[in-house]
């Protein structure tokens, strides 16, 4: 993507070559008090709210230099703007991962998916990004460069930027460096996909799972027109709940056993062992599906995993065409409508959905939105559960002149 | 002698809290004046024990009205004196909090009160499948209020993480007496990680009174084995080809024939007396694999020089295994009345280098420097044992022991794996950290505690003032 076709308010675009050029045109930035708009790989400008100030934008292309791979010590030290499909490249050379699994991963830089905290569906196995990020550099908004962490694996030094910084979004310092911790890539994988007939089922399947002795990686639920092309799963069945598998021959031979054994115990529909094309091809789909930009509306929800299937069936009645992905273990949903709500969102998301969220502990955003409609702070990010108050001190300390980001998240 | 500015406090105190959890005289504050860094010692102006947030609240207010420093403490275990109550003020014990208020297990998290000791909440989920995963070694009598303000670690971190990575969401009472509730049971949050933040800001931040808490499957079984070496160089060979294999062990702990004495004599374990490095290795998870990495890590380890290799024959064997770990330090005792723990981390691969160096200082000081590594994270525990009646001897210890950090500064490490800056370390921090990441560092206190009444003269230095003059090494009782 260019970055003329953004739909940002850039009066230009600057492509610093190092970390200190970007500091010195921040701190410009902040001296004529001009709005930075930071871009990685510019894949994720849809989620939050569109900005309107006027700006310059940041772009880190050049800045995505491979710094230290110390591959025995598991960590790997880049620049922030290195697309996560290099990284996964390069370490792989090495047996590693870095197993957060985002969309249009050729595009989407390292800082961009810890800015938005972007994850995908192996949460339940490996975590979040914020698990991974042991050292990070950045700069304010007033150019001054911060760093936090280092390049070990353990470290509580000082105050921990790499937390703060993710989920950021790019409105508390514009990330220029990260150190990653890595993990092995497992000798195996497989995916195992139950076809079940309704959300009962779904139900029971997955508080079942909770006294599983299986240890699935990835467990996801998943409905709607968008499955039923998927070549993966049976298309006779309205709905599939997959459970991938992943560690050596010995243990997911296992765990692929076992499961099927638990199943039959709860007299629940057999599960289908995917071929390893099968189970790649539906990863990359379950990988690729909250992008969904094509898509009139698309919304993520996070509560506690119990909630998810009465959530899904709210999101159904206001929907029943939409395509729906549950990280069902780790109580995410994706919704992708097909329609625009008729109602609106104040009265589909804030009346609705996300009250039901709510009641399990949770919260609705919305992915994207390309019609624009309707975005407003609570419509776009839902309830923050923080202090409005808090968040906004911080901010004023790291960009006094709200000009990092300004007007993509809550503050006012 | 009660300062006047404390005595105006005393009396909402007392309304608060009630005469019966509120200690005024010299004698029973003096308990409070330290943590498990002994060195500087300073006793609160008055310290209470509430039930309540909505105590905790009126509490900071109060002290806010009265423009008197207050702090949080928990059990008082942490290593680098974090509860130290530097310049007084009131001292905010939370260990009346104590009560486990949720365990669910569907949505696999717990919510706890900040005085719960770790080991209570190991206790409540034993059978149920589930367990809290970090297990410093102090989880007997620490509370999960101070894991949190430490961020602690302990043995099994190389595989499950340390406290950050399973806190969900915290209620916290910040600097200005207000109630806030950040994350919850659902973990993810749009926005900046303000849990993350909060977690290992050494209380700092905000005084956290309640903790959800994330719950992992228990493993299926565990092989737990103890490799004997010759040589440390082999042992962290053996460290690096066992990481190197993709495996990742619970727990990857190395210690040296220093220690292994001491352990032996407490213990009878039947530790060879002559092997110059021991490495405990725990695998765990499904029973499936668990014999197939078992038999990897034994051929490993003599590939790369092991005399021996051990292996835990029942549970019974395992937790013995344990005990003696855990208590290592308890241990030290035998070899000398005074020691000083440090907390360096190196790249792991630096392990053989960072060794070296501290054999060099050992010598070059003339003092003794035993060693209990968490070997798998590169964290160093190097114990430096020493006659604190003897000045020279003190002197030594403290240039010994800065050598140290510093190498493991240039080895690209840190000063602190997981016992907290504190006062202890606040002299490492600007070898660590350039001017401009303090500044941002202030930044973030700021926005939290903008008067700097809550634990302040921590972590930070600050320019003119850095808590105490630093003249004496720590003599610390555990890890």
């Amino acid at each position: 993507m260019t970055t003329e076709t953004l739909s940002l308010p850039l009066t230009e675009t600057a492509t610093p070559v190092d970390q200190d050029e970007l500091a010195q045109q921040v701190a410009d930035c902040f001296a004529e008090q001009v709005p930075v708009y930071p871009l990685g790989g510019c894949t994720s400008l849809d989620y939050g709210l569109t900005p309107q100030q006027e700006g310059i934008g940041l772009s880190l292309t050049k800045i995505n230099r491979l710094v230290d791979f110390p591959a025995r010590d598991l960590t790997l030290t880049v620049e922030a703007g290195m697309t996560m499909a290099t990284i996964a490249e390069l370490v792989a050379e090495e047996g590693l991962q870095l197993p957060i699994h985002v969309p249009d991963a050729g595009q989407a830089s390292i800082g961009g998916v810890i800015a938005t905290n972007w994850n995908g569906p192996a949460r339940p196995g490996y975590g979040t990004i914020r698990d991974y990020v042991i050292g990070i550099s950045a700069v304010d908004g007033t150019g001054l460069p911060y760093r936090g962490g280092g390049r070990v694996v353990k470290n509580v030094a000082g105050y921990d930027f790499c937390k703060l910084l993710t989920g950021s979004l790019g409105t508390l310092g514009v990330i220029t460096q990260v150190t990653l911790r890595l993990k092995p890539i497992p000798p195996q994988a497989t995916t195992l996909a139950v076809p079940l007939s309704d959300l009962e089922q779904a139900e029971n399947l997955l508080s079942g799972l909770v006294n599983s002795q299986t240890t699935p990686y990835a467990v996801e639920l998943l409905s709607g027109e968008h499955w039923q092309d998927c070549p993966a799963l049976d298309t006779d069945s309205p709905w599939h709940l997959t459970l991938s598998y992943s560690g050596s021959e010995e243990e997911v031979n296992w765990m692929v056993g076992q499961l099927e054994q638990e199943l039959q115990e709860q007299a629940l529909p057999v599960a289908q062992q995917l071929t390893d094309d099968e189970h790649q091809q539906l990863w990359d789909e379950l990988v690729e599906f909250p992008a969904g930009k094509e898509d009139p509306l698309v919304i993520q929800a996070t509560m506690v995993p119990s909630g998810t299937t009465t959530f899904i069936h709210e999101a159904r009645q206001l929907d029943p065409a939409c395509s729906i992905q549950a990280h069902a273990a780790s109580g995410i949903v994706v919704v992708r409508f097909a329609e625009f709500p008729e109602d609106g969102l104040s009265r589909t998301l804030v009346g609705t959905l996300q009250p039901v969220a709510a009641a399990a502990h949770g919260n609705v955003v919305i992915l994207s939105n390309p019609s624009g409609r309707e975005m407003t702070a609570r419509s776009t990010w839902g309830s923050i559960p923080a202090p409005l108050s808090l968040l906004s001190r911080i901010k004023n300390n790291f960009d006094p002149g709200n000009l990092l980001n300004p007007g993509r998240f809550v503050y006012p | 002698m009660v300062s006047p500015t404390i005595a105006q406090v005393l009396g909402p105190l007392r309304e608060i809290v009630g005469a019966e959890n509120l200690l005024t005289s010299a004698s029973e504050r003096i308990v409070y004046e330290c943590d498990g860094f002994v060195v500087e010692k300073n006793s609160p102006d008055a310290v209470v024990f509430p039930t309540s947030t909505d105590q905790v609240a009126r509490i900071v207010q109060a002290c806010n009205e009265a423009d008197i420093p207050f702090l949080p403490r928990g059990a008082g275990t942490s290593l680098a004196g974090g509860c130290l109550p530097v310049g007084g003020g009131v001292m905010i014990v939370l260990t009346k909090m104590k009560e486990i208020l949720e365990i669910n297990l569907r949505d696999h998290y717990a919510v706890v009160q900040p005085g719960v000791v770790n080991v209570w909440l190991t206790q409540a989920l034993s059978g149920s499948g589930y367990h809290y995963a970090p297990d410093p070694s102090s989880q007997s009598a620490c509370t999960i209020g101070g894991n949190v303000a430490t961020n602690s670690g302990g043995p099994h971190t190389l595989k499950y993480g340390v406290t950050v990575n399973h806190v969900l969401g915290v209620e916290a009472v910040l600097a200005d007496g207000s109630i806030a509730m950040i994350g919850g049971p659902a973990g993810e949050m749009p926005g900046p990680d303000l849990v993350g933040a909060m977690v290992g800001s050494e209380g700092t931040l905000a005084i956290v009174t309640r903790v959800w808490v994330r719950l992992t499957r228990d493993p299926q079984g565990y092989r737990t084995m103890l490799g004997i070496f010759e040589s440390v160089d082999d042992a962290t060979h053996a460290i690096s080809a066992i990481i190197g294999a993709g495996m990742i062990p619970a727990a990857l702990e190395m210690m040296d024939q220093g220690i292994l004495v001491a352990l032996e004599e407490a213990f009878q374990f039947g530790f060879p007396l002559d092997a110059q490095a021991i490495l405990l290795i725990e695998v765990d998870g499904l029973e499936a694999g668990l014999d197939t990495q078992r038999d990897d890590i034994i051929r490993l380890c003599e590939e790369s020089g092991a005399r021996e290799v051990r292996m835990a024959a029942d549970q019974q064997e395992r937790l013995k295994l344990w005990k003696c770990r855990k208590q290592a330090f308890g241990a030290i005792g035998r070899l000398s009345s005074s020691f000083c723990t440090q907390d360096g981390v190196v790249p792991r691969t630096q392990l053989p280098n960072i060794f070296k160096k501290i054999q060099e200082t050992s010598e070059k000081y003339d003092i003794r420097i035993v060693n209990v590594f968490h070997a798998g994270d590169g964290n160093l525990h190097p114990i430096l044992l020493f006659d604190e009646r003897d000045p020279d001897q003190v002197k030594k210890v403290m240039e010994a022991s800065g050598e140290i950090l510093e190498a493991c500064l240039e080895a690209g490490g840190s000063v602190t794996g997981e016992h907290g800056i504190g006062v202890e370390k606040i002299r490492y921090m600007n070898k660590m950290f350039r001017d401009s990441d303090l500044q941002a560092m202030r930044q973030l206190r700021d926005a939290f505690n903008p008067d700097n009444r809550l634990s302040p003269d921590k972590m930070l230095p600050t320019a003119g003032a850095c808590g105490m003059e630093q003249t004496h090494p720590g003599r610390q009782a555990a890890l």
